[in-house]
C-alpha cells in the first residue's frame, strides 16, 4: 500500500499510455523506412482489414483455430495421462522425470522435417507438432502439482480408511486443479507455437502459411493484420484460462 | 476395572540408517495395557518414540518385533472403524467446507452416503462450529481447524481416538481453552484416548495415567497416575495438587531431556 501512494496514477492509466506510445513509434518508424518490408500502424488498420473479407483467409483462420482446438485437448488428455503415470510413485518419477525434462528440453522445430514425413502435410502433422508443444508443459505441471500435496493428507485419510481410488478422486484430483490450469495456460500457448510453427515451414493451408505468403510478396501491413488477429487469439485464450484458473482456485 | 482395548506387547522399532549413519532404536521392548475408557498420555523427550508407538498403535507403522493389539486382534493397518486420529497439523482438506471435510471423512470410513450428512451436522455442533458449516479451513483460526478436526475425529465414532501433538500448533491461550473443551467432551463422549504431548500441563490436565518414555531409545520409565475425575476444570488447573503433580512430572521427565540434549550433541560430533 505504501507503495501505491495517491500521488500515482492507476496502472492501468500508465499500462495504456505505454502501449499507445509503442503504437506512435511504430507509427513513426513505419513513414520513415521503405514500405516493402514495414508498415506504420495506421496503414495495417487501413488496409489490413481487408483480408478479413477474403474467403481464403477467413478459411485459413478457421482451420488454423479447428487444428489449434484440437491440438490443445490432445495435449491436455495425453499431458495429464503422462503427468499422472509419472507422478504415481517415488520409482516412476525417478526412472521417467529425467527422460521428459530431456525431451522437453529439445528445440523441437529442428524435427518438423520428421512430423511432415510421418503425418503428411496435411492438419495430422499440425496437430502432432502442437501436441507435441503442448502437451509437455502439462505433464510438468501436473507432476509438480502431484508433488505437492501435503503428506498429512495422505496419511490422515489413510488413517480413516480411504482406498486407493477414493484417494484420488477425494484429494489429488482436486489439489490438481490449480496446477492444472497453470499447464493448459503454458499449453494453450506452447499449442500455438506448434500448430503455426508446422503451417510456417510445411503446410499449404492456415494462418502460417499466410503469414509466409504475404512476407514473400512484400505485403506488410497485411502480415501485421494478420498477426494482429493471431495475438488476439492467443490473448483471450490465455485471460479465459487464467479467468477459470482463479476461480477454481480460490481455497488457495 | 474394565478389561484393556489396547495392548502392547514387547514392541521395538528401529528406522532404517540415514545415508553414512547408524540405524536409530526408536523403541526398545515396550509393554503397556490401556483400558477401555481410559485418557493416557504419552510424554518425554524429542525423538523419545512416543509418536512412533501411537502409530504402532494406529496401524500406521509396522513395528519391527512384537505387536499392538486392539480388542485382542494383532494390528495390522488402520482400523479407521476402531481408531480415529488427530494430527499436529491440520489435516483438513483447503478446497472443502468444514462440512464437506468431516462428510469425507465419513465416506473414507464407508458410512452410507444419506448418513453423512445429519452425523456430520452433529458432530460439528458438539464442538461448537455449526456456525461454520459453510467455510473453508483458510478462513478458521488455528484454534477452531484442530476443532473441526476433533468433530471429524468424533463423527467416526470409533472407540479409540489417538492425538499426536493436538495443540503443538496453537497458541498458550487457545490451547488451554482448547485443553477444558476436550476434557469436557471426552468425559461425555467415554471414549478410550492416547495424547501425545510435550506440554506437562496439559499431560496432567486430560490424563488418566501418564507414561513418561526415557530419551532414545525409548522406554517407559514411569506410569504416574492423576486420579481426578473429568470433566476437569479451571479449578484444577489452579490447585495446589495439579501443582504438584506437574512437578513430580517435571522431575522425572528432566533427567531424560537432559540425557536427550546429551545424545543429539554425541550425533553431532
Amino acid at each position: 500500500m505504501s507503495l501505491q501512494s495517491s500521488r500515482l496514477p492507476h496502472p492501468m492509466v500508465t499500462r495504456i499510455a505505454v502501449i499507445i506510445g509503442l503504437l506512435i513509434l511504430w507509427e513513426i518508424f513505419g513513414r520513415m523506412g521503405t514500405s516493402l518490408f514495414f508498415s506504420p500502424f495506421s496503414k495495417v488498420v487501413m488496409s489490413g482489414h481487408e483480408i478479413f473479407y477474403e474467403p481464403e483467409v477467413r478459411r485459413a483462420l478457421l482451420t488454423t483455430s479447428g487444428v489449434l482446438a484440437l491440438a490443445f485437448i490432445l495435449s491436455l488428455a495425453l499431458g495429464l495421462v503422462l503427468g499422472l503415470s509419472i507422478a504415481m510413485s517415488k520409482f516412476t518419477y525417478q526412472t521417467f522425470m529425467p527422460v521428459l525434462l530431456l525431451l522437453y528440453a529439445i528445440p523441437q522445430i529442428t524435427i518438423l522435417p520428421l512430423f511432415v514425413l510421418y503425418f503428411g502435410n496435411g492438419p495430422a502433422s499440425k496437430i502432432a507438432f502442437g501436441v507435441s508443444h503442448g502437451m509437455f508443459p502439462v505433464a510438468v505441471s501436473v507432476i509438480a502439482g502431484v508433488q505437492g500435496i501435503k503428506p498429512i493428507l495422505l496419511t490422515s485419510a489413510a488413517s480413516m480408511g480411504a482406498t486407493r481410488a477414493q484417494i484420488f478422486r477425494r484429494i489429488t484430483l482436486p489439489y490438481l486443479v490449480p496446477s492444472l490450469f497453470t499447464g493448459m495456460r503454458l499449453a494453450s500457448t506452447a499449442a500455438l507455437l506448434g500448430v503455426l510453427l508446422a503451417e510456417l515451414y510445411a503446410s499449404a493451408g492456415g494462418v502460417g502459411h499466410f503469414t509466409r505468403r504475404f512476407s514473400e510478396t512484400f505485403q506488410p501491413d497485411k502480415l501485421y493484420a494478420l498477426i494482429g488477429a493471431l495475438a488476439i487469439m492467443a490473448i483471450v485464450i490465455n485471460e479465459s484460462m487464467r479467468r477459470l484458473e482463479k476461480r477454481f482456485s480460490k481455497w488457495r | 476395572m474394565a478389561e484393556s482395548l489396547v495392548r502392547v506387547e514387547s514392541v521395538s522399532h528401529t528406522f532404517p540408517a540415514p545415508e553414512g549413519g547408524k540405524e536409530v532404536l526408536a523403541l526398545d521392548a515396550i509393554d503397556m495395557e490401556i483400558r477401555q475408557g481410559e485418557m493416557v498420555a504419552f510424554i518425554g523427550p524429542s525423538g523419545c518414540g512416543k509418536s512412533t508407538l501411537l502409530n504402532v498403535i494406529g496401524g500406521m507403522i509396522a513395528p519391527t518385533s512384537g505387536a499392538a493389539l486392539v480388542s485382542g486382534q494383532a494390528v495390522r493397518g488402520p482400523l479407521p472403524k476402531q481408531i480415529a486420529y488427530i494430527f499436529q497439523e491440520s489435516a483438513l482438506l483447503p478446497w472443502a467446507t468444514v462440512l464437506d471435510n468431516i462428510k469425507v471423512g465419513l465416506e473414507f470410513q464407508g458410512v452410507p452416503k444419506d448418513e453423512r450428512g445429519p452425523i456430520a451436522s452433529a458432530a460439528l455442533k458438539s464442538v461448537g462450529l455449526e456456525a461454520f458449516a459453510a467455510s473453508y479451513p483458510h478462513q478458521l483460526s488455528g484454534g477452531m481447524k484442530q476443532r473441526v478436526a476433533l468433530a471429524r475425529a468424533l463423527s467416526l465414532r470409533t472407540d479409540i481416538l489417538l492425538m499426536d501433538e493436538p495443540f503443538a500448533a496453537l497458541d498458550e491461550q487457545t490451547r488451554m481453552i482448547f485443553g477444558e473443551d476436550l476434557s469436557r467432551l471426552l468425559a461425555s463422549e467415554r471414549k478410550t484416548i492416547i495424547l501425545v504431548t510435550h506440554s506437562l500441563a496439559e499431560a496432567v490436565l486430560l490424563a488418566d495415567r501418564i507414561f513418561v518414555f526415557t530419551s532414545r531409545p525409548g522406554r517407559i520409565k514411569a506410569v504416574l497416575t492423576i486420579d481426578e475425575p473429568h470433566p476437569r476444570t479451571p479449578d484444577f488447573m489452579t490447585s495446589q495438587r495439579f501443582s504438584e503433580l506437574r512437578n513430580e512430572l517435571y522431575e522425572l521427565l528432566r533427567d531424560e531431556v537432559l540425557a536427550a540434549i546429551g545424545n543429539d550433541r554425541q550425533g553431532l560430533s
